[in-house]
């Protein structure tokens, strides 16, 4: 119990992850489910640095591969907060299920 | 309830504010080589990974009920901030730094403009359907169950730490400009785009 | 680094410091000063340039002071070794050749360049451009000079796309204008197939050669050679051509040939320079005549010890085709930066086919004295063209020597260097007359004595030919050379010292099975050369004398003619470089920087006429008094300039008319209407390769038209009908009407129901998403459980 192992951290990661989903399905709001998807994206990041951490090699290929989900994630929020700003210049309203012009 | 609410943050800033403390006084050790972990600890190790885990959970429940999309990104800030302290845990201290300033400082607030420039109130709240939160939350259940059965039942090559892994700013820089160059460039070339992107989506026309 | 390797890399620096200077502040600092500002940072250059040279020419033993310094970049792990790619810069007597011209040449253009743009129009939209100019400038400047000291062939390529990318930027400076911004996209497009074969040439060095470093390149070249290992024991079979060991390493050299033949404008890429003159002119002077186009010379100087004996040959025949036919569309044109730009077309011909040749020394020596009287002629022609407002046509100038009097005699001064003035028996000459001669030299050797130089190779033993060296300064009829070498070395250095300590790889076998490879150059190309030796003094001739002399044909053009100092006082000092880069120090450190450049075994073995030391063989060809460049060629060449002047004075002397006639004659008119025309070149690419993409891009979406579009269309029609038919019979036999409506109904259900989840929200496809997860790792799972 307190010997804490890879297997506690892939735990969380995974509950974060799965709660990342449950928030972009159940939020109506542009920015929730940004959120959402930032808390994927965190559950993917404590997998890497878990498995970096207990590999049983001396390198940080996991850490600097976090590394870069992190930029991405930081790029891909600015990005999604431009594309809110437009969503909500043009239907004046972040509901995203307004967005649904192209349905079939 | 709505205390508790508002003292999750900021028990969570003090955690942040102390935890360095923590790595250095229990079982964690700094030395040349990086953080060196003593044979004897453990158990405030254990400690501080559950509170992290708790909060962790914690506020990411209370993202997924909360209906008021500045507290969601409150509670994410709590989230944020305890997954930058699991990988203080990790020995991934610079991973971790990484998240604090480019997460909790810039991206958390980046959402928070978000949020004020495209709310004509920040208290609006959108409803969902009864059945689409029973779907959601049904799959997402089994989705949780799934993936906790694969993990708790995989054989993991190490379960223990045998390796301490360093993970020093040299180390970065040096895996930065050899073995990850080409991704470090592109990486660059990307930001420049959405920097680019982001701009010129959000103009003024 | 050593003090020198530090001073050329300030060189570097500073026009990149001015250009980040411009950049920013520029439009800040204003019309005027901005550009002075540049004209600081490459007169930082200039003397950096010249601290060097001194240094260069003063040393005594320059094997020492040649180094290649600098640090690795990055360090790959590829075919399990590690290759380094460096940055290092390369200091050795080319490099301070070519650095000192660049600088020179630039600062006086530069200068030039305030005077130019001050009365050019410079305003898009209301912003002025005057300091983007000198930004666009002094960057070029910047990645030119970081060309030349580019140890490494990959830096040489990043440094050579920069050029590349700044002589788009000036070619489209008016880019307001329809035409510039078309020239421009056109030298940039027309350089890209170019650099197409470099980067493929890049790549076969990379793979086969294993590094990027020019020098260990071709050690490595040379050993694989030797060893019959590397690219010489590769095996490639591409789309069925089966290409190995020598035919690929020709290719190597052929595909870097590439990229000199985009830069220097060689045929068949030769269509964008002429073009490139809608820049300003004092861009054509600095990036189109002297500088970048000559890096193409330059790169194959670089890579001449990877270039096969094929290859050579190949370099030849490209450039023996380039100056002959550019050099016969120079004679019909008409406007006088036109016939400037062709007629470095043609000149640059003469370098390439140097090269093809063998003659390294002599085609470096022909693109430094041409830079320097090619730059000044320009420089001319963009005073006339200021100092006429704009008019660019020849035929509406005359007489202008009375209103500009620097610019007419410097322009003659250019006329006569690049016409090859000289008189033959006399060491007295000017440009052209001895470093395009000894091009042509080197050619006849190649062409007429090929048998006794290069036949009897195999059996000679090497005491022969240190016996023909030391014979050679004491032969009395040596006086030509030993006075040129005289005049040159001026710092007191002497050439056979440094034969000496260079000397060594006595008796290679591997160069006497190579030279035997060696082509001999066929008549025709040692005869076009000569023929064309004819031409240019003539077009050139034409070109000065409908400008300057004669009466004035347009009275208002003649009456708005005007020089100003800050215009002409380049032009003197580029004058002066003309008269001296034909004496002095430029030759001779040229000859040595060959001794050092181009040891490798397939490069010498050109000139290897007899066996010995690889560096004296070069050496021998160039300076041996049996081939002095006038020595064989006195009765073909050496008065050339006399015949071409002389007719061009005979035809132009009296006005327009007689030339008129002439050019109705009725085989002339047809000629000239070829020549006109470009003889066609334009009209075939236009035709054939962009054409012809068209003609592609619409058979295929015709195709596609056809037999997918039209087919499902008829398939789709054809099925209909037999349904109806189908149905038809089912209502007339059996009545049954329902069952159509059944099928509809049901249709329409379907639809419905697939058309249920396609919400076209978001969130809900991320729940579908989900679910299909879930599915699929419960599948997994499943399947690995059971």
């Amino acid at each position: 119990m307190f010997e804490i192992g890879l297997t506690h951290y892939l735990v969380v990661a995974t509950l974060l992850f799965v709660m990342g989903i449950f928030v972009m399905i159940t939020k109506r709001n542009a920015i929730g489910i940004l959120i959402g998807v930032e808390m994927v994206l965190n559950g993917a990041n404590i997998n890497l640095v878990a498995f970096n951490r207990y590999n049983g090699m001396s390198n940080i290929d996991g850490q600097i591969t976090s590394l870069f989900v992190i930029v991405l994630a930081a790029a891909e929020a600015a990005l999604a907060v431009a594309i809110c700003m437009n969503f909500y210049k043009n239907l004046n309203t972040v509901d995203v299920d307004h967005g649904d012009t192209l349905a079939g | 309830m709505k205390l508790l609410t508002l003292a999750a943050p900021i028990i969570v800033v003090m955690l942040v504010a102390i935890a360095p403390a923590f790595a250095v006084d229990t079982d964690l050790t700094l030395s040349e080589q990086g953080i060196q972990r003593s044979a004897d600890g453990g158990l405030l190790e254990a400690l501080m990974f559950y509170v992290c885990a708790a909060v962790v959970l914690g506020s990411g429940l209370a993202i997924c009920l909360s209906k008021n999309i500045v507290r969601m990104a409150v509670y994410l800030f709590g989230t944020l901030a305890s997954v930058a302290l699991m990988y203080f845990l990790l020995l991934a201290n610079f991973i971790g730094v990484i998240q604090l300033i480019v997460y909790a400082g810039g991206t958390l607030i980046l959402l928070i403009f978000g949020v004020m420039l495209t709310s004509k109130s920040p208290w609006a709240k959108f409803d969902v359907k009864r059945n689409e939160l029973i779907a959601a939350g049904v799959v997402c259940a089994l989705f949780a169950c799934l993936l906790l059965f694969v993990v708790v039942n995989a054989e993991w090559p190490l379960e223990t730490d045998a390796v301490v892994v360093g993970s020093s700013m040299t180390q970065f820089g040096v895996g930065l400009l050899t073995n990850y160059l080409v991704p470090f460039e592109a990486m660059s070339v990307l930001l420049l785009v959405v920097m680019i992107g982001a701009a010129y989506m959000a103009r003024q026309e | 680094m050593g003090t020198y390797e530090t001073l050329l890399c300030v060189g570097v620096v500073a026009p990149l410091a001015m250009f980040a200077v411009l950049a920013f502040f520029g439009h800040r600092i204003g019309k005027p000063l901005s550009g002075w500002v540049a004209v600081f940072g490459v007169f930082i250059s200039l003397g950096c340039a010249t601290y060097v040279l001194a240094g260069w020419l003063s040393a005594t033993d320059k094997a020492a002071l040649m180094a290649t310094t600098g640090y690795d970049w990055v360090v790959l792990n590829l075919f399990g070794n590690e290759m380094p790619i460096q940055f290092k810069v390369k200091l050795d007597g080319l490099t301070v050749m070519m650095y000192f011209m660049v600088t020179l040449v630039s600062t006086c253009i530069f200068v030039f360049s305030i005077g130019y743009m001050a009365g050019h129009s410079d305003e898009v939209d209301g912003q002025c451009k005057f300091h983007r100019f000198f930004c666009y400038l002094s960057l070029f400047e910047f990645s030119m000079l970081g060309l030349l000291i580019s140890s490494s062939i990959f830096f040489l390529f990043i440094f050579w796309e920069l050029v590349g990318l700044c002589s788009y930027l000036l070619i489209g400076f008016y880019f307001d204008k329809k035409f510039a911004s078309n020239a421009a996209m056109k030298a940039f497009i027309t350089n890209r197939v170019g650099d197409f074969g470099f980067l493929l040439g890049l790549m076969l060095v990379f793979v086969f050669l294993q590094t990027f470093d020019l020098d260990q390149a071709a050690t490595n070249f040379r050993q694989q050679y030797a060893t019959q290992s590397g690219i010489f024991a590769a095996d490639i079979d591409i789309l069925g051509w089966h290409i190995s060991g020598m035919g690929l390493a020709t290719l190597m050299g052929i595909g870097l040939f590439c990229g000199a033949m985009g830069k220097s404008a060689q045929f068949p890429l030769h269509v964008w320079l002429p073009d490139a003159m809608a820049g300003p002119t004092p861009v054509s002077a600095l990036i189109h005549a002297a500088t970048m186009v000559a890096a193409g010379v330059y790169l194959v100087a670089r890579v001449f010890r990877l270039l096969t004996p094929d290859a050579q040959f190949f370099i030849a025949v490209i450039g023996c085709i380039t100056l002959t036919i550019t050099a016969l569309i120079a004679i019909v044109q008409i406007d006088i930066k036109k016939v400037l730009a062709y007629s470095t077309l043609s000149q640059l011909g003469y370098m390439i086919f140097g090269m093809g040749v063998g003659a390294w020394p002599a085609a470096l020596f022909h693109l430094i004295t041409h830079a320097f009287f090619k730059a000044m002629m320009f420089l001319g022609s963009g005073q006339v063209i200021e100092g006429c407002h704009h008019v660019q046509d020849m035929r509406r100038m005359g007489g202008l020597r009375k209103r500009m009097p620097v610019t007419c005699w410097t322009f003659f001064i250019g006329v006569l260097a690049i016409a090859g003035v000289g008189i033959p028996g006399a060491h007295i000459g000017l440009g052209g007359y001895f470093s395009k001669d000894e091009v042509l030299a080197v050619a006849y050797e190649r062409t007429y004595n090929w048998e006794d130089r290069f036949g009897g190779h195999e059996k000679d033993d090497g005491h022969g030919a240190e016996a023909l060296h030391s014979a050679a300064p004491a032969n009395d009829d040596n006086v030509l050379r030993s006075g040129k070498v005289i005049l040159a070395s001026g710092g007191g250095h002497d050439e056979a010292a440094a034969h000496g300590a260079s000397g060594g790889h006595h008796d290679d076998p591997v160069l006497a099975g190579i030279a035997a490879k060696q082509h001999k150059i066929p008549k025709w190309m040692f005869w076009l050369p000569i023929i064309i030796a004819y031409v240019t003094p003539f077009y050139m001739m034409r070109c000065w004398w409908m400008t300057f002399m004669g009466k004035p044909r347009d009275e208002e053009v003649y009456h708005h003619a005007h020089e100003s100092p800050l215009m002409w006082a380049p032009l003197i000092v580029l004058a002066a470089g003309t008269f001296l880069s034909s004496y002095m120090m430029f030759r001779p450190q040229l000859g040595e920087a060959a001794v050092h450049a181009t040891p490798a075994p397939l490069v010498v073995s050109v000139d290897g006429e007899v066996p010995g030391s690889a560096q004296e063989e070069l050496l021998g060809l160039s300076h041996d008094k049996a081939k002095d460049p006038h020595a064989a060629l006195i009765g073909i060449v050496g008065f050339a300039w006399l015949a071409g002047m002389g007719l061009a004075w005979l035809i132009y002397r009296n006005g327009l008319e007689l030339a008129e006639r002439i050019r109705r004659l009725p085989f002339i008119r047809f000629i000239h209407w070829c020549l006109m025309e470009k003889l066609f070149f334009d009209h075939i690419y236009d035709t054939v390769l962009v054409g012809g993409t068209k003609w592609v891009l619409a058979q295929v979406s015709r195709a596609v038209d056809t037999y997918i579009i039209d087919g499902i269309a008829n398939l789709l029609g054809r099925g209909t009908v037999r349904i109806a038919e189908f149905s038809g019979n089912i209502m007339d036999t059996g009545g049954v009407d329902g069952l159509v409506d059944a099928i509809a109904e049901s249709t329409q259900g379907v639809g419905e129901m697939v058309r249920q989840p396609q919400t076209g929200k978001i969130r809900n496809y991320v729940l579908f998403g989900t679910t299909g997860a879930v599915l699929v790792l419960a599948a997994i799972i499943a399947v690995v459980m059971s």
